[in-house]
């Protein structure tokens, strides 16, 4: 198993290599370059321009650029961000633990409201509260992120007025309290919940077609002939056997909650670094745009080497080498 | 005496013919009220939508001066919005756009992705190894992040559709060509396929003829799934701002209306049409993608 690790983590970089050529190429290929977001071009002489180009490295030829890039790169100077005039590894500092927050509560929701009801519905099938169950997840499979989270904005932050539309802490809180951490909870959990939404639909699912095959096999049937009680069957034997196919998947959480994020962020106003992908898009951020799609796709690649593992820790059937 | 009558009658009826595995499956998925139902309501959605031109009379890029964010009338049947656009209008001819840039991708993606997968499945070998390496690598791209990036550098060489439609089947062929590989691969095996081979069949022939009929029920499967999420994608990158450009109606540009506080808050009538049409859209088709799956598992019997 580690032998297969190592080598997965070892396959990750010739991939990131190639990866590291397209990001560049089309940064490159991008209108305009970062120099025009830094200065005004009406009020700036021509020749100047033409200097700092010079100077900054922008005329010399393509192959050479890139080189100056990733040795930087992987040195870990990614860049000045020419919208926040502040190296970009501190722009996204500053915006990662917001993003964390956010998938870790986003994570946290999927899995107790998916376990709470794949279990229900699947030690009850076929029942009423089974029923509205599967319904409620197929409006949630449909329902895409930005349209829950429009309608969560409407019927929870304007109608009802519980949660708050925007923002990741109220301003007038100082840092380290209670009150701050309270507020940032309380900010949280409105996208959060629109984060987690998809999933849980799926899982839930998943969850409960499992707990009913599982149901129906040999070793419950025995544990029944013993005497074993109903709840001890499904709370203990079948539990155990259904919820380890379900931690398979946290690995295709880790490259959804990528997606996930940008959207989110993006509804919510939450100043995390999937908003800060998109502002960096619009300003033609370089340097921060660059660092942040190598970044996803970094993570991208670990989730897949994180699910790949888990499959093979669950289930030692499947032979990974 | 009386089993010989019993053998002379039988043979002398003609014994009922047996159903092809497609009518079996069409049987089975008209008898699927959920998923007929969905199938009549996109049916409609798409008629509506793509007759959209014929059905209403308002003119969708004008910007009538008078008539700013107007509440449902009987003149504007969902009212209004922010630059006096009828939203009713706008919703048809949104659908129309949103609808065909699904089924182009889809169309794209499935055609790319069968292509491939049953080269690779096919072939085997270095062949093989050439193209699922070059697939992974499409896969490890993460798809938004890409997308939003792609059509940012491309919107203002190509204008259009198109370079959605593109971008985003260029992004996503990767799964249909793996699962399309996989079930070729096992497909192959069978003796038909040598005996194909060995009376001389090209390898072209083997494949469009032998293979993929074989294949094609998994195909329509993925197909179904495929649409929906790619309405949601091309629905969610116009919400954001970065996929259909702005002045063209599509559900996603009509949502992103809902970025704006005051749409947000106080006209819903703006907003709330386009999300239900995407969403009853996507329920429709998932509905329609489990019955298809039901139908054409032989083995669900229902």
């Amino acid at each position: 198993m580690l032998k297969y690790t190592l080598r997965r983590v070892l396959a990750m970089i010739p991939m990131l290599f190639l990866i590291s050529i397209i990001v560049f190429s089309l940064a490159k290929l991008m209108p305009g370059d970062s120099l025009g977001g830094e200065i005004d071009p009406a009020n700036t002489d021509p020749e100047y321009i033409e200097q700092m180009r010079e100077k900054l490295g922008y005329n010399d030829p393509i192959y050479e650029q890139y080189f100056r890039w990733i040795t930087n790169f992987v040195q870990g100077d990614f860049g000045k961000s020419t919208r926040y005039k502040i190296p970009a590894n501190e722009i996204i500092m500053e915006r990662l633990p917001n993003t964390i927050f956010l998938s870790l509560t986003s994570l946290i929701i999927t899995y107790v409201l998916a376990l709470a009801m794949g279990i229900y519905s699947g030690r009850k099938p076929y029942t009423l509260g089974d029923n509205t169950i599967a319904a409620a997840n197929y409006i949630g499979l449909a329902l895409p992120s930005f349209v829950a989270g429009v309608f969560a904005i409407y019927i929870f932050s304007f109608h009802l007025g519980w949660f708050p539309s925007n923002g990741s802490v109220d301003i007038s809180v100082t840092e380290g309290t209670f009150e701050y951490w309270l507020s940032r909870f309380h900010h949280v959990l409105l996208p959060a919940f629109v984060l987690g939404l998809l999933n849980t639909a799926s899982y839930t699912q998943f969850l409960r077609n499992d707990i009913i095959e599982n149901s129906r096999k040999d070793y419950v049937r025995t544990a029944r002939a013993k005497g074993t009680s109903e709840s001890k069957i499904y709370n203990v034997h079948i539990f155990r056997n259904s919820v380890i196919p379900l931690v398979t998947f946290l690995g295709f959480d880790i490259v959804n909650l990528v997606g996930g994020a940008i959207i989110t962020e993006t509804i919510f106003t939450y100043p995390g670094i999937g908003q800060l992908f998109l502002t960096s898009v619009t300003n033609r951020d370089y340097s921060v745009l660059m660092t942040l799609t190598m970044m996803f796709s970094l993570l991208t690649l670990v989730g897949n080497l994180v699910a790949d593992i888990l499959y093979g820790i669950v289930d030692p059937r499947i032979r990974l080498d | 005496m009386e089993i010989m009558t019993d053998k002379n009658s039988a043979v002398n009826i003609k014994p009922p013919k047996s159903m092809s595995p497609w009518a079996i499956a069409r049987r089975k998925f008209i008898r699927n009220k959920l998923a007929m139902i969905s199938l009549c309501f996109l049916v409609f959605v798409c008629i509506v939508s793509f007759l959209a031109p014929y059905i209403t009379t308002h003119d969708i890029t004008r910007i009538n001066m008078g008539s700013f964010s107007l509440e449902p009338s009987s003149e504007h049947w969902l009212g209004t919005d922010k630059n006096g656009r009828d939203v009713f209008t706008r919703l048809l001819y949104g659908g129309r756009i949103s609808l065909f840039i699904g089924l182009a991708c889809t169309a794209f993606v499935i055609v790319t992705g069968t292509i491939i997968g049953s080269i690779a499945g096919y072939f085997g070998g270095t062949i093989d190894n050439l193209l699922m390496r070059f697939t992974d690598f499409v896969l490890t791209f993460p798809f938004l992040v890409f997308v939003i990036v792609l059509n940012a550098i491309l919107q203002n060489k190509v204008s259009g559709v198109w370079v959605l439609i593109m971008v985003i089947s260029g992004l996503s062929w990767g799964g249909v060509a793996r699962i399309v590989r996989s079930k070729i691969l096992a497909e192959k095996e069978n003796e038909y396929v040598l005996a194909a081979i060995s009376i001389g069949c090209s390898p072209f022939k083997v494949i469009i003829k032998h293979l993929l009929p074989n294949v094609l029920s998994t195909i329509i499967v993925q197909a179904t799934i495929l649409f929906a999420s790619m309405i949601v994608a091309e629905t969610g990158l116009s919400f954001l701002g970065f996929g259909v450009p702005s002045e063209t109606p599509s559900w996603g540009n009509m949502l992103s209306f809902a970025n704006e506080p005051d749409v947000l808050q106080d006209k819903p009538w703006i907003w709330i049409p386009p999300a239900l049409a995407v969403t009853l859209t996507i329920l429709s088709i998932n509905f329609i993608g489990e019955g298809l799956k039901d139908a054409l598992n032989p083995k669900s019997y229902r």
